[in-house]
């Protein structure tokens, strides 16, 4: 149970939401933004958080549309990880979510509680920085539209109060082949060893890796190594683990050794098999 | 009609659970319960130099805190090691210390972290090999004083060694002389938590009167019921023990612990009811867990793989402290061959503490520890000797006219058929396609296999007892005192009734939760004794009752009761089934046209002891723990992917001797759980400790179960090899389908990635650490 009492908000608005935290924040209520809420109830179930106040984003119109528009698809920060996989809009996004957590979780759990969130894995961020997506925000002076690339760096970066509203993907993308591979210590349903996500563009290899580092991320250096010349797969496996952008991360789900392993493996089986595809080059 | 016995009855609870209307403890709840918090440790060893409540009294709705002090005086069934709230020192990291009782769980809850404890760290030892290393520090200084609760533990002073136990079978050196090969392996499995669905709870309270009423979630409310009458000093009948359906077990609520606590929580607040809540992180951390095992096996055998000597010493890390451990390195002990024939063997186990949670009995009473360490020796050996693993299992199977370590000699009523098992086995698990296949693409299938058996380790004295008795419709009411925790026992036990009486299953009625002021003593509803020992209880009360049935019937029928027989809720006359009389006219007495009865209401009633056990030698280790064996053979069946060492469990067998078969579809079921349950602790559950003794994983987040749909095909066979004095011949078999699954999966990855997995859990990692020797 949740022994602290906490206030719950239920704005209509985008304005309104941003307004209460605002508000709040003056009180010094600690207030928190709550999408699906699997984070909030288990975090402050075990004390690590203590929100006074949680603002909840789930009746704002904008942040539960998953649909198209002019700028492509547009996916609401609280809809849920279930929905983006039933809907079999965006294949690749839907295949990283659903190995997010359990079904039950999945059907509570946000896009942008999962890109936001405080555990570190983030998966479903990887397919929003191959698409180089855009990602709107909601702040002091209403909508903004960024580059994921511009707001994504290991976590997302929101001002205080920032809230995000919707993620847009281009059409382009939305079909686009991909390769999609998540590694656990054993269990199915756990957090990576490695969750790596994969796509050609223009013959061109992109790629994202969770797990591996204490945050989420796309490197240009790996990418510039994968899509080097003069090197065998084997050799661009090996190469890549050494690129890292930070400490591999050695805890209960797998020591760093075995991450470096579990990750030149998995690439090698990844090259290979782009190696295989009709546009690969590599 | 058919008979109840060998159908495939439902279980008599079964439409309560799948609608979710069955209770449990949790579900009972008076208005004016007031909430007990438990504060826990936050270090494995240390000094208690203060508890400071001042700030968590303030908390409002805080009516009452305890500490150690509150009630100085150790407790434990076997070793009376365990204070109820830590005393002076803290033993383990999430011991319990103090608790806070308050109006509301939530008020409860926040004052218990307002609780402030300071310690001084002691050194911590972390492991049982640490424990017993020369100069290790004392866990308990004063363990020499300890009080007994049975007297063949023989702990060593100045060591943590709390019980050990030896058996001295033959002659070793004479075993070794004639070794032409010899294999010898250090095996290592770490500790792991029952997770049962249900988690622990347990409420108190002392009526004005003086009874005081205790409902818990655990299997042994008679023993609850004895330790805390003696413990605070209260006459046994004012103490009422209530449990209703039971969350599952596992063995995880054999011990009785928290209804101490909650009694306490109770009388601290002038006997207002109180809630003890466990959260799932204390269920986890606080509360007892399995064992952890190390063990050194060196195995001596001719060229053709007859085993000929072994010595054997298991380490049972029993963490701070005994619960039923003594036991379970006694059961190590007294089994620790598995079902071979081993005429030349030394085992030493030793129950020892550490720093860890302590542990209790887990399904399986530790033969699924120790039961991987003598499997994987059997397969180091047919390696070594060159011989397929199935073969020199059935060289070795143990037979009419052996002895078991404790030198009691094998008839297969008491041991059933081993061999038959494993024979069965081969064709089910299709052994003879071979045990090695390259499927290509770095892919290999491969099979593993474990025999098992299992005998109990009660108390010589252990009973139960059954009352039956009947309604006006002539249907029976049965009553036994065991808890139902998803075993099917109490379905089993009506079968047996119903066959008996000649009767329909659907007319007996079965008392399904527990009152210890209602129900005849049972010692405990573990290790699976629940068809033998409640199952004779229930044969002698439906014989008393029949007798009873005859004895009026002939009054009414006016002839001799042997002349009379019964079926279909009639008695009637054997020369003439036409000429009886109905259950209904005789069972609350018989009435005469006139108005004029006699005889009274029937009530039958059984009872049950065990015969012929006997403690130990301390020497030799010869005498008996158990009335007879349940042996099975196991095999699991996996695909390796030898390039990433990731691997899936593709098929899990079991074949066992159960005597006879008393409802086929239930015992598929329980076997299936328990080869669910073997994989599960095989491929992922553990409890890891860093440096510091402090536990890990204490939460489902982190701690990892095997879920459903990942489950293999499960193939369940069986043997009937009667055992003589079970009712209908029937063997136990509730927690067996556990205990050679570890040991089969680790021979199906070991064949299968050419390495020797001796460690649990096997995970991707560890398989790749294994075959790279540590190097990456």
């Amino acid at each position: 149970m949740i022994a602290h009492d906490f206030d719950y908000y239920r704005p209509d608005t985008m304005k309104e939401a941003y307004g209460i935290y605002q508000k709040l924040s003056a009180m010094d209520k600690s207030p928190a933004y709550y999408a699906g809420g699997s984070e909030v109830i288990t975090m402050s179930r075990a004390g690590s958080i203590l929100p006074g106040a949680v603002v909840d984003l789930k009746a704002i119109p904008e942040c539960t549309y998953m649909g198209f528009a002019d700028e492509g698809l547009m996916i609401g920060a609280c809809v849920t990880l279930s929905a983006i996989a039933e809907s079999k809009l965006f294949p690749m996004l839907g295949t990283a979510v659903s190995r997010i957590a359990d079904h039950t979780n999945q059907c509570r759990i946000t896009l942008g509680g999962n890109v936001c969130g405080t555990i570190i894995y983030r998966e479903s961020v990887l397919p929003l920085l191959l698409t180089d997506c855009s990602v709107y925000l909601w702040g002091a002076n209403g909508e903004r539209r960024v580059p994921i690339k511009d707001v994504f760096h290991q976590r997302v970066m929101l001002k205080k109060g920032e809230f995000i509203t919707r993620f847009a993907i281009d059409q382009k993308w939305l079909g686009v082949p991909y390769i999609h591979v998540k590694k656990t210590k054993n269990e199915k349903i756990d957090y990576p060893l490695l969750t790596l996500v994969a796509l050609l563009e223009g013959g061109d290899i992109r790629m994202a890796f969770s797990g591996l580092c204490e945050f989420p991320f796309r490197s240009s250096r790996i990418e510039d190594t994968l899509n080097g010349p003069d090197c065998t797969i084997s050799e661009k496996a090996e190469r890549i683990t050494h690129q890292l952008p930070g400490p591999c991360l050695d805890n209960l789900d797998g020591s760093a050794e075995y991450r470096a392993f579990v990750l030149k493996n998995t690439v090698y089986k990844v090259l290979q098999k782009f190696k295989e595809m009709p546009n690969g080059r590599i | 009609m058919k008979s109840a016995v060998g159908t495939s009855v439902e279980r008599i609870e079964a439409w309560e659970k799948v609608t979710g209307k069955a209770k449990y403890t949790g579900d009972f709840y008076s208005p004016g319960t007031l909430h007990a918090r438990l504060v826990t440790s936050s270090i494995a060893h240390g000094r208690i130099l203060s508890i400071d409540f001042s700030k968590a009294r303030k908390q409002t709705g805080v009516r009452a805190v305890l500490d150690g002090k509150s009630f100085p005086a150790l407790f434990g069934t076997l070793l009376e090691d365990q204070p109820a709230l830590a005393i002076d020192k803290v033993r383990y990291f999430g011991e319990p210390l103090a608790i806070i009782v308050a109006a509301s769980e939530a008020e409860a809850s926040l004052a218990a972290e307002l609780v402030e404890v300071e310690y001084e760290p002691l050194p911590v030892i972390n492991s049982a090999q640490e424990s017993v290393q020369q100069g290790a520090p004392l866990i308990h200084e004063a363990m020499m004083s300890y009080k007994k609760g049975a007297n063949d533990l023989l702990p060593q002073a100045g060591t943590n060694v709390a019980a050990s136990f030896q058996i001295r079978k033959g002659n070793l050196s004479h075993g070794w002389a004639a070794s032409e090969v010899v294999i010898e392996e250090h095996y290592s499995l770490p500790g792991s938590d029952h997770a049962a669905m249900e988690v622990r709870v347990a409420q108190a309270e002392i009526k004005p009167g003086g009874t005081v009423e205790i409902m818990a979630s655990t299997q042994s409310p008679f023993a609850v019921k004895k330790q805390v009458s003696k413990l605070f000093n209260i006459p046994e009948g004012k103490v009422v023990v209530r449990v209703p359906f039971l969350g599952g077990g596992f063995g995880g609520k054999a011990a009785v612990y928290l209804e101490v606590l909650a009694y306490m929580a109770s009388f601290a607040v002038g006997g207002s009811p109180v809630r003890l809540t466990i959260t799932r992180e204390q269920d986890m951390a606080s509360c007892p867990a399995r064992l952890g095992l190390e063990a050194d096996i060196k195995l001596g055998a001719a060229r053709d793989g007859t085993i000929v000597a072994a010595e054997m010493l298991f380490l049972l890390d029993t963490g701070a402290y005994c619960t039923s451990s003594p036991y379970m390195s006694k059961a190590i002990a007294a089994d620790c061959t598995g079902p071979y024939n081993i005429e030349n063997l030394w085992c030493d186990s030793l129950c020892v503490y550490t720093n860890h949670i302590p542990a209790t009995s887990f399904r399986g009473f530790a033969h699924e520890s120790y039961t991987f360490c003598i499997e994987r020796a059997l397969d180091a050996l047919a390696n070594r000797c060159g011989i397929d693993p199935l073969e020199l299992r059935l060289k070795n199977a143990i037979q009419p006219g052996h002895f078991s370590p404790t030198q009691v000699r094998i008839t297969s009523s008491n041991a059933g058929n081993t061999s038959a098992c494993i024979q069965k086995l081969s064709s089910l698990i299709n052994w003879e396609e071979g045990i090695r296949i390259e499927l290509g693409d770095g892919k290999v299938r491969a099979k593993g296999m474990s025999c098992l058996w299992k005998t109990s380790t009660s108390p010589t004295d252990a009973s139960a007892g059954a009352i039956l008795t009947f309604n006006s419709d002539g249907s029976l009411n049965l009553n036994t005192g065991v808890v139902e925790m998803g075993s099917g026992g109490q379905t089993q036990l009506a079968q047996m009734l119903a066959d008996r009486m000649k009767m329909d299953i659907g007319r007996v009625h079965v008392r399904l939760d527990v009152d210890t002021q209602l129900n005849p003593h049972y010692w405990k509803t573990v290790a699976s004794m629940t068809t033998y020992m409640a199952g004779r209880a229930v044969i002698k009360a439906a014989d008393d009752a029949i007798a009873q049935l005859k004895a009026i019937a002939s009054v009414a029928l006016r002839c001799p009761p042997e002349e009379l027989e019964l079926g279909h809720e009639y008695v009637y006359l054997r020369s003439d089934p036409q000429f009886g009389i109905s259950f209904q006219k005789l069972v609350q007495g018989f009435k005469y046209p006139n108005g004029n009865a006699v005889g009274g209401q029937i009530i039958g009633r059984g009872s049950f002891i065990m015969g012929h056990l006997t403690p130990l030698s301390p020497e030799t280790g010869k005498g008996k723990t158990g009335p007879d064996w349940t042996v099975g053979a196991q095999a699991v069946e996996v695909e390796l992917d030898t390039t990433e060492f990731t691997y899936r469990i593709i098929k899990a067998a079991t074949v066992m001797d159960v005597g006879k078969l008393i409802n086929p579809r239930a015992a598929e079921g329980i076997i299936c759980g328990g080869m669910s349950m073997g994989l599960s602790l095989a491929s992922r559950e553990y409890f890891p400790y860093n440096g510091r003794g402090v536990m890990q994983a204490t939460s489902l987040r982190n701690y990892k179960l095997l879920h459903i749909g990942q489950e293999p095909d499960y193939l369940v066979g069986f043997v009937e090899t009667p055992q003589e004095d079970s009712p209908y011949g029937a063997r136990v078999f509730s927690e067996h389908g556990i205990i050679g699954i570890p040991a089969a999966l680790a021979n199906a990855l070991s064949t299968a990635s050419n390495s020797s997995l001796n460690r649990l859990p096997i995970t991707p990692e560890t398989i790749w650490k294994s075959y790279m020797g540590g190097k990456p």
